[in-house]
């Protein structure tokens, strides 16, 4: 019972520091940006481990986060050879190959009129296929091994990524091409020199949505076949074995490595898209 | 029409009684076929009615563990195999074995002949499909057994984790594929592979065979006397109803393809099923056989190793209770 009653005063000193922090004059600067999410998750943190402890909640619901350390902590090793198995065999090979065949399919249609009534409902189409629909499907065309989850991951990210850059080519307005035009600038010329980089805000839309779309195709497609490793394979199997602990340790890597690919996209974003308003700060 | 009528007696009948009878929730481990029959059969037959009580059936499927349910408060009584329920119980969540109706198991591993796997010896550089979600004890305490290591290479076998069906056997992805005699098996031969052209190993005939579904409840429920003893008239039940699928077959098979809600299941499916888990249900009256908990619980221990993490110690005292079945099989 103190435990419970020692949550709320953590949550009462968490929030009060948080606000604090909020008011002061500082509140813009660096620190303090850090500082207030920071408190926030230390404060779920201990409320989780306080009332989960206090409580007696089995571990086979809700393990404590002390648990769930203290086994990323001993299974390391098998974490890391999951998430290579998972995240980047399968995953970013997947996003790799889905959005560069995007890409390719936005420039066609965006050349062709033909394509744009033929492939666009296709792509269409692809996007509305369920994942557990099309996963059983894939694993039996490209078997077990991190092949078919790549496929699934292709079928997942191209559809966001061909809509996105598609729009994006059609960004310019007609002004900016007749200056193109009156530049005697062939198709390639203002493809590169005009089109494409008024497609990138487009493009990078595109491509971090689909960082979570192939990490959560990677580790779904796992549920419907796999070798003995691999972040899904790991969270399927742990859950019927109740070990709990392990699967938030899963979880735990899934999301840095979702943060981290996110992150990275939008770091080299901001590189490339320097120019855009969205960037200035 | 059939539930029309139930309703309208049930309603005849005055709401007092529909009121006082007990309510139980069965979590079933798998989805609505005959290896559950005896329960379909004894709820469509009355015979939990007789016993004044109230069963919710809740299927199962690929996703679903009867131990977080129970652990969750979702069921009062699940099936589940001996293996898993002790894993739970070692992870601190206390199951208590207080029926099995399941005599023998019914898990073997089929092999294509022409894969060139004619015994255990055989393994070595093959691959195997693995059901996982709690079914994969048996296999590792079987290669542990025979010293083949799970991990891949010339000497070892390479592991797959099959999805319940048996395509991985049919697109000749894994050489051995786990099926259990009374639904997967039959459905190898119904894709047109004939027996002859199949190896089968059986895990009670190689010695690591382990108890299957059983019926397994919370510990600290069993002190309640009023829990107890709704158990004892479910098991009961229960068992009236194993025993009444056992003699009709396909009235059983009948019952559960009515009472399969998704409509997935055919009824010759059924019926070959209801046939085969007849011969595992057979010897068996639903008191656990202590000898056989002893033997899965040896099986288990003979084979700790991190790819089989089921249990690592002797079971705690009160795994299995005759309690319930002593005075329901009276």
């Amino acid at each position: 019972m103190e435990l419970v009653i020692l949550a709320f005063v953590v949550w009462a000193a968490g929030t009060f520091v948080a606000v604090q922090i909020a008011r002061s004059p500082g509140h813009d600067a660096m620190p303090a940006r850090i500082a207030v999410p920071v408190i926030f998750g230390i404060m779920v943190l201990a409320m989780w481990e306080l009332l989960v402890t206090g409580l007696n909640v089995s571990q086979v619901i809700l393990p404590a986060p002390s648990v769930i350390a203290s086994t990323f902590a001993r299974s390391t090793s098998t974490l890391w050879g999951d998430f290579l198995q998972t995240a980047l065999k399968g995953g970013v090979s997947g996003y790799l190959i889905g959005c560069s065949a995007a890409v390719a399919a936005a420039l066609a249609i965006d050349r062709v009129p033909f394509l744009q009534r033929g492939l666009l409902p296709i792509g269409n189409f692809v996007a509305a296929l369920p994942i557990v629909g099309i996963a059983p499907i894939l694993v039996g065309w490209f078997g077990f091994d991190w092949q078919s989850k790549a496929a699934v991951v292709v079928v997942m990210v191209f559809f966001p990524m061909l809509v996105n850059t598609v729009q994006g080519l059609a960004d310019t307005t007609a002004m900016q091409r007749d200056l193109m035009k009156t530049y005697s600038a062939g198709y390639w010329q203002s493809l590169l020199k005009l089109r494409l980089p008024a497609a990138m805000p487009f493009i990078f839309n595109g491509l971090k949505i689909s960082t979570t779309l192939a990490l959560i195709g990677a580790i779904v497609a796992e549920y419907f076949g796999s070798p003995t490793r691999g972040m899904g394979f790991r969270i399927s199997t742990e859950v019927g074995r109740l070990g709990l602990d392990m699967v938030w340790a899963e979880i735990t890597v899934a999301a840095i490595a979702g943060s981290v690919f996110y992150g990275l996209v939008a770091l080299i974003e901001r590189g490339v898209t320097f120019w855009h308003p969205s960037q200035r700060s | 029409m059939k539930k029309l009528l139930i309703g309208a007696l049930a309603l005849g009948m005055g709401t007092g009684a529909a009121q006082a009878a007990d309510e139980v929730t069965l979590q079933l481990k798998w989805v609505t076929q005959a290896q559950f029959a005896g329960y379909y059969v004894a709820l469509e037959k009355g015979f939990y009615e007789e016993e004044d009580l109230d069963v919710t059936i809740k299927p199962g499927g690929p996703d679903i563990a009867p131990e977080q349910v129970i652990a969750g408060g979702g069921a009062d009584v699940i099936t589940t195999w001996m293996a898993a329920a002790l894993a739970a119980r070692e992870r601190g969540l206390p199951l208590v074995n207080i029926a099995q109706p399941f005599k023998s198991g019914g898990l073997q591993l089929t092999c294509l002949k022409e894969s060139g796997v004619e015994s255990p010896e055989d393994f070595p550089g093959h691959t195997l499909g693995v059901w996982f979600f709690g079914n994969e004890y048996p296999f590792y305490a079987w290669m542990a057994k025979l010293g083949v290591p799970t991990e891949g290479g010339e000497d070892g076998v390479e592991v797959l984790k099959q999805a319940f069906n048996v395509d991985p056997l049919l697109n000749k992805q894994a050489d051995c594929i786990s099926v259990m005699t009374y639904n997967e098996y039959g459905q190898v031969l119904d894709a047109g592979i004939s027996p002859d052209e199949l190896v089968t190993f059986n895990y009670l005939e190689e010695g690591v065979g382990m108890m299957e579904d059983g019926l397994y409840v919370l510990e600290e429920n069993l002190d309640d006397p009023e829990f107890a003893d709704k158990m004892v008239r479910f098991v009961r039940a229960s068992m009236k109803g194993w025993k009444y699928a056992e003699e009709n077959p396909e009235e059983a098979a009948e019952i559960v393809v009515d009472s399969d809600e998704t409509g997935a299941q055919t009824l010759d499916h059924q019926i070959y099923m209801m046939g085969e888990v007849a011969k595992l249900t057979a010897g068996s009256d639903g008191a656990l056989d202590p000898a056989d908990f002893d033997q899965t619980v040896a099986t288990l221990l003979s084979a700790v190793s991190p790819d089989n993490p089921a249990i690592t110690e002797e079971p705690s005292e009160g795994a299995w209770t005759h309690a319930i079945t002593d005075e329901a099989l009276q």
